[in-house]
Parts: structure tokens; sequence; C-alpha cells
């Protein structure tokens, strides 16, 4: 047996305990007779997403349906861009620390740390901070805030480390210092790639922000779990659609501000 | 140079090597590749250091030279690569106020490179003039063809108010029409500005016909050092053939 016919038998040996362990069974893949009818309901609402209250019970007062939408989409924006912001100002140092231009007692400690903010996620990181800080806006930023970092420090350090470090290096030639060097030397080339992923991380906070909800926070997620659970199937698609437009407008005006910066 | 020594790995590549450049004098190296020009440039500017011996510039020396006084050493010698060594997707004005960065702090530097003043605009592009591409100052580097990108190099160096110019192969990746411009204006822009100049350089028909003095040079000795009406065909076949031997 090669070395490759291993590695494959390997995966499906530990494919089928997993699934073994999980006392999975190919049935159980499929909904169950309330679960189809449930289903059924979810999905045919797709065609008629609520414009007002599907619920009998509005308070007086309440303002339009639509305009709680906008809220809440408007919420889950502010938390994405306030944890983002955080952790641009954080993870773009910490990339260029993590580098190989750092040396190896910079580097590896920051390799570690950086390891570490990434490898819990967000939400894992939310129940800590929503424990030690209490509920407010601050420990759900933070707690987008870190993985984000993390993962910005640790691709961007990729980036950096596969940017052509010539100029850095005759920059450094004629006696420039090593951060004027890096600014100017290295920093412009991984640029375009690293606003790129950026912006592609945005995406992936704007998802992350709507989570948040489940946990209280007036995002997105907070309105769709209690129009899920109130059955108002056609508010829920109402809030997926609104979600959908808000990334597809995002992928659009990044895709824009990317073509800007490689042009 | 005085008795100057360096080892790469197992390889000494120089040993008690002496050479010695006047103030304003243009010098090509020439050689077989491996003679060790390359290693002999980045030593005079201070990109190497030498295991043995000193390596002076005027009055000032490298060997025992604090990291400080290195980096202003290095400040006043301007090194022109093979491969320009530019940051391609930055505008041509941007490259070459880098070349003052050796002098500059961060924010100064920072504040050139984003906004550099009228002044610095107007000294760029009367540099880039006698280059013959003052309308490309505002191009971004990417945009610009191979010898244009070489004579941004050239500026940058300039720019960088040297008082030697060195240049390592400076025109190995053009054709030979533009590789004779190239070396035209760096000998050119050389003397305009008093500058010394050492070349290393391929083609010798290039080396015989702009620079005063000729350095043979192979497996880190010189073999010859004269001037080109002086250089015998026998000696330029001894350097290159012993080479394949």
């Amino acid at each position: 047996m090669n070395h490759r016919t291993s590695t494959l038998f390997a995966l499906l040996i530990a494919a089928l305990w997993a699934w073994w362990q999980l006392d999975l069974k190919f049935i159980d893949l499929f909904p169950t007779k309330g679960g189809a009818q449930i289903a059924r309901d979810f999905f045919s609402a797709a065609w008629r997403p609520a414009v007002d209250y599907q619920s009998e019970f509005v308070p007086e007062g309440a303002p339009p349906f639509l305009w709680i939408v906008l809220q809440g989409m408007l919420r889950t924006i502010y938390f994405a861009t306030a944890a983002m912001t955080l952790a641009v100002v954080v993870g773009v140092p910490l990339s260029a620390l993590g580098s190989r231009l750092a040396p190896p007692w910079v580097r590896i400690p920051v390799r570690i740390l950086v390891g570490g903010m990434r490898s819990v996620h967000e939400l894992l990181w939310a129940i800590f901070f929503l424990a030690a800080i209490g509920f407010n806006s601050g420990a759900a930023v933070i707690a987008l805030a870190i993985p984000y970092a993390g993962t910005l420090a640790k691709i961007g350090a990729e980036m950096l480390d596969e940017t052509s470090d010539r100029a850095y290096h005759a920059m450094r030639g004629f006696g420039t210092g090593k951060l004027t060097a890096f600014i100017a030397g290295l920093l412009p080339q991984a640029t375009p790639d690293l606003a790129g992923y950026t912006f592609y991380r945005f995406e992936c906070a704007i998802r992350s922000s709507a989570v948040l909800g489940f946990f209280g926070y007036e995002t997105a997620g907070y309105y769709l779990k209690a129009s899920f659970e109130n059955l108002h199937y056609q508010e829920v698609w109402t809030w997926l659609y609104a979600f959908v437009l808000l990334v597809l407008f995002l992928e659009a005006w990044s895709g824009q501000l990317r073509r800007r910066f490689v042009a | 140079m005085q008795s100057v020594s360096l080892q790469r790995g197992d390889t000494k590549v120089f040993q008690n090597f002496n050479l010695q450049v006047q103030h304003g004098e243009q010098v090509a190296l020439v050689g077989p590749s491996g003679a060790g020009k390359t290693s002999l440039l980045r030593m005079m500017a201070g990109g190497i250091p030498a295991e043995s011996g000193d390596i002076l510039h005027g009055d000032a020396s490298f060997a025992g030279a604090t990291p400080k006084e290195l980096r202003s050493l290095r400040a006043r010698v301007g090194f022109i690569h093979q491969d320009h060594a530019l940051v391609p997707n930055l505008r041509v004005c941007s490259n070459i106020v880098a070349g003052r960065f050796g002098r500059q702090g961060l924010l100064p530097a920072l504040r050139a490179l984003i906004a550099p003043t009228q002044e610095t605009r107007l000294e760029v592009l009367q540099l880039l003039d006698q280059v013959g591409i003052g309308d490309k100052i505002y191009h971004r580097v990417d945009s610009l063809s191979g010898g244009e990108q070489q004579r941004v190099a050239i500026v940058r160096a300039l720019f960088q108010k040297p008082d030697a110019l060195l240049a390592d192969e400076p025109v190995a990746s053009v054709d030979p029409e533009r590789a004779r411009d190239v070396i035209g204006i760096l000998t050119k822009v050389a003397q305009e500005h008093n500058l010394t100049l050492v070349v290393s350089i391929h083609d010798i028909a290039l080396a015989r016909e702009f620079f005063p003095r000729v350095v043979g040079l192979r497996q880190g000795k010189i073999m010859f050092d004269a001037a080109p009406l002086d250089l015998q065909e026998g000696q330029l076949q001894e350097l290159y053939s012993i080479q394949t031997k």
C-alpha cells in the first residue's frame, strides 16, 4: 500500500469511526413526518415574504415591520463594523510582527498568540465575555474582534511572506529604517490582497454579528429567532432576503473597492 | 578596499583583496558569472560585512561602524539593482522619494511618500527629465517598460544624493540597444553629479566604450585593471576561457 492509498484509507476509517460514535443512520439525514410538514410550511412561505407583522397582536404604536427590519440590519452592520475596525487595528500590526521579517523572538510568540486568538470561535468568546463583562455592546464587539484579528494576523503574515521583499531590502540597503522600509517597500505591495481579504472578513463579520442576536443583541438574528420560534415563516423569509441583499450589496461594494486598490 | 576577505559557505570569495577607486572615477567590473562581482558591490555598499580587512569610504570606515554609522554610510552609496527593486504598484514619484529615506525619520519619510512637497516633486521631475522620462512621474511603475523602470531605479539612486553609485548588472534584462542607452545615461549622470560609478557588466564592448577603467574579476581575484585601450584580447580570453575549464 503506497502513501496516498494508506492516507485515503485512514481518512475513510476516521469518517466511519465518527459516524459510529454519533450513532448516525442514513435515514436520520431525512426529515421526519412532522419535520417534513414544517419544511413544507417554511419553504412555501419563501414566495410570500412578510411586509407587515404576521402576529395578530401588535402593540399600538409599534413601528412598521419593515422599519424594524431596517433597524435590525443596521445594528448588524454596526456591530460588524465596530468589531472589524478593532480587528484591523490589532490584526495588521500583528501580521507584520508574525511575518518572516520579524526576528524569531518576536515572530514565534506572536504566532502562538494569534493561534490562540483564532482557535476559539467568536460565539464561544461571546459566551465568555458576556459572563466576564456583562450584557453590553462592548462584550459582543470584543468577542467578534478577537478571532477576526487573529485570522487577519495569520493570513496577513502569510501574504506579507509571499510578497516580494526586493524593494524592502533595497531600501534597507541605502540606510532606511526597518519600519519605514516595511511601510514604504512591502506594505504597498501586499495592500491589495490584504484589503481584499479584510473585505471578505467583513462579510463574515456581518454573518457573525447577525448570529449574536441569538444571545439577545438586537441584530438581525434576534428578530429572526423570534419570528422562527413563533412560526412566522413569512417574517423569517423577509429577514433572510434582507440579509442576502445586504451581503450582495457588500460583495458588489467591496469588489469595486478591491478593483480600485489593484488598478 | 584594503586586504578584504570574504567567505560564503565553504567558498572563499575574496582573500586579501585590494581595490582603490578615486572619487568621481567610473569603473566597469567585468568577469564571468561567479567571479564575485555582486559580492564585491554589496560589500562596497555595506550590504555584507567583510570578514577581515576594511572598506573605506572617504575617511569613513565600514569596519567596526556602529549600526547608526553603518546606516549613515549606506545612505551615501546609491545601489542600482539588476531587477530594479522598485515597488511595482506605487507611482514613479513615490518610488523615487524613497531614495532619501535613509536620511529621514519615519514621519518625514511617510509624508514624502504620501504627499511630497512641490519642491520635492520639482526635484524628482528634473532628475526624471535628465534620464528622458519626465512625463512618467505619476505613472505606476508596473506600467513602464523594463528600460524605463531601470531609469527610475537610477533616478531613485540619484535622489539619494550619494557620493558613489554602484550598479549590479543594470542592463542584464534589457535588449542591446536599450542597454547602450541605460549605460550612456548612467555614465552621463554620474559625471554631471560628480559621482563615483562602479558598474558590473557582462557586455565587454559596452564596458570598453563607456568606461575609462575596466577591472577584470575572476574567482575573487583581479585579472586586469586597465584603460580600455590598453586591454589585450588575450586578457579577455583568459578571463572567460579559464572559467570553462
